[in-house]
């Protein structure tokens, strides 16, 4: 099979949700000598790519994403220990990530997680029901450029706030983006949050434009 | 108009008769904790202080909405599992720590909860707060769904919605097995209490359509909403409060579907999420039942009072002409954190916007 064919092959089947396909697309990537960051990004990037597509047009919904990305991850799990390392190429942004002190809920989070990983950022995900100081402590520690924090209940939502105070105050170099059930661009801007993400692939979105800036 | 009491002012509306303004219920939980200084993790572990935060709490306030026990993640505790209730700080509802379900191994081997000897879980607290709503002539809330919501926790969620395509007849062994703790639940209820005097309580979010389509609703959620509603109708009760949470726009004409098979006498109030317009609910359930308002949570909590008083008066205005009657509501809980003022504010555009004489 021609490399263009696996990557089409490898993006249908992340879509399909398919883990058995996209695993052993990815071992015959590496059989046949192909570059498994190529496999990566053309392969399984793009089938995400149009998952997110298809989320926002109500076409797909989060059971078949959450198949898309066990497919993505069993193909990623084989590539990944095979990826040369550059050293000439800039390292990717640092996003931490969590759910606000009080709140257990991380579907969406892990939602978003698995799309800005996707996107190529450099992922530190400090849970649930995070404690403020440890949001800020944890950007401190890996120099992150964005914590992205998310809540569904009115009540940890307003644990975000100071999360942002902390950033300001300590780690000012990172900027802030917020999302989830209760969430609203009005209420971000209401508490100085640098971006508002309304769904996982807006939460990419603004994130990229973010940390481009 | 002379000026009603707030049974009364309810009774009105559940006759279809105009009262002197519209009733307000502001869907409040963890609120009347925080209000009466108890915390909210003994609101929800103790039954008895959950009538009594929630009763003062309707003292204080004069609003229309009595005491009821209920929590999105009911079911985990009942079939074994086990939940934290919400001491924390943030925390505002339990929450699972353990679920019941985590292969599908476990559905086959799990057993229904039974009312026979010792009510299972939450449903003790629950059985609390009825027995003395009751015995003061206020309905018995009980919470009866929804099926899939509490399925979705019973299971560990992510397995349970990757099931769905990959285990569907395990996905329909635990939705039918829930679903009888929740028929069984409402058999020990009008048995207790005679059907006359309780009100089932059915929503959920996981239903949303930001999570499941409208064809996943069709085959794994109505089914079983259809189910225990036959069997609200059958027992008699006249009432039933409906909570389609968050954005179910896609599943509306699954409730409809229900509405109209069902032919049912008695009435749902209806409580939607802030996503689905009133003038929505007033087409399609209008004309037999009662539209409560869906103020959105979020800005009752940060907005100021003007805002949120404004809010009111677009809910009501939007409202109050439904044939059926309406109700002023949150489009889910009340913020528990809320200051007292939002819930004046509430109550403040009833009186001023809301009256009928």
């Amino acid at each position: 099979m021609d490399k263009e064919t696996l990557f089409k092959k490898l993006a249908a089947a992340v879509i399909d949700g398919d883990e058995d396909e996209t695993a052993r697309l990815a071992q015959e990537a590496l059989d046949t000598g192909i570059d498994p960051y190529d496999a990566i990004m053309q392969g399984c990037n793009k089938g995400m790519a149009e998952v997110s597509d298809k989320y926002e047009a109500k076409e797909m919904f989060v059971p078949e994403i959450l198949l898309s990305a066990d497919a993505m991850y069993a193909a990623i799990d084989i590539l990944r220990p095979h990826l040369k390392v550059d050293d000439t190429v800039a390292k990717p942004a640092t996003v931490i990530i969590g759910v606000a002190q009080g709140d257990i809920h991380d579907i969406g989070k892990n939602l978003v997680k698995m799309m800005l990983d996707v996107a190529g950022f450099n992922i530190i995900d400090v849970g649930r029901d995070v404690p403020v100081e440890t949001f800020v402590e944890k950007a401190i520690e890996h120099n992150a450029k964005l914590v992205a924090i998310s809540a569904l209940m009115t009540t940890s939502m307003m644990n975000m706030e100071p999360v942002i105070e902390g950033l300001k105050e300590k780690h000012s170099g990172a900027k802030t983006i917020v999302g989830g059930a209760p969430i609203s661009q009005d209420f971000a801007d209401s508490i100085g949050a640098a971006g508002y993400g309304k769904d996982a692939v807006a939460a990419v979105r603004v994130a990229k434009k973010l940390t481009e800036a | 108009m002379a000026r009603m009491t707030s049974p009364e002012r309810m009774g009105a509306v559940m006759m279809g008769e105009k009262p002197d303004r519209i009733p307000v219920v502001p869907f409040i939980l963890g609120y009347a904790a925080q209000i009466t200084g108890v915390s909210i993790g003994d609101l929800y572990a103790d039954g008895d202080k959950c009538f009594e935060a929630m009763f003062n709490s309707m003292r204080l306030h004069g609003y229309e909405q009595t005491p009821m026990y209920g929590y999105a993640s009911l079911g985990p505790w009942e079939f074994g599992g086990e939940v934290m209730f919400p001491y924390g700080k943030g925390h505002s509802a339990p929450s699972v720590t353990k679920h019941p379900v985590m292969s599908i191994e476990d559905i086959e081997n799990l057993e229904v909860p039974t009312f026979e000897k010792e009510l299972p879980g939450g449903f003790k607290e629950a059985d609390k707060v009825a027995k003395r709503c009751v015995a003061m002539g206020m309905p018995a809330t009980i919470q009866t769904g929804s099926t899939f919501t509490a399925s979705s926790v019973v299971a560990e969620t992510s397995l349970f919605l990757k099931w769905i395509f990959k285990e569907p007849k395990a996905v329909h062994m635990l939705l039918d097995k829930v679903s009888d703790m929740f028929v069984n639940a409402l058999e020990y209820f009008a048995e207790t209490y005679g059907p006359e005097h309780c009100m089932p309580f059915d929503g959920g979010p996981v239903e949303a359509n930001t999570i499941l389509s409208p064809k996943q609703f069709k085959e794994f959620a109505y089914p079983y909403m259809e189910k225990l509603h036959k069997k609200i109708k059958e027992l008699g009760m006249p009432a039933v409060l409906m909570h389609p949470c968050a954005d179910q726009n896609m599943n509306i004409p699954y409730y409809v579907e229900l509405r109209k098979k069902l032919n049912w006498e008695g009435r749902y109030f209806w409580l939607f999420g802030p996503e689905t317009p009133i003038q929505d609910q007033i087409d399609n359930f209008g004309d037999h039942d009662i539209i409560c308002g869906n103020v959105d949570p979020p800005s009752i909590q940060y907005k100021s009072y003007e805002d949120v008083v404004r809010l009111c008066k677009e809910n009501i205005e939007a409202g109050k002409d439904s044939p059926n009657g309406f109700v002023l509501a949150p489009g889910c809980e009340f913020p528990p954190l809320a200051p007292p003022i939002k819930v004046m504010a509430m109550m403040d555009a009833a009186e001023k916007y809301g009256r009928y004489d």
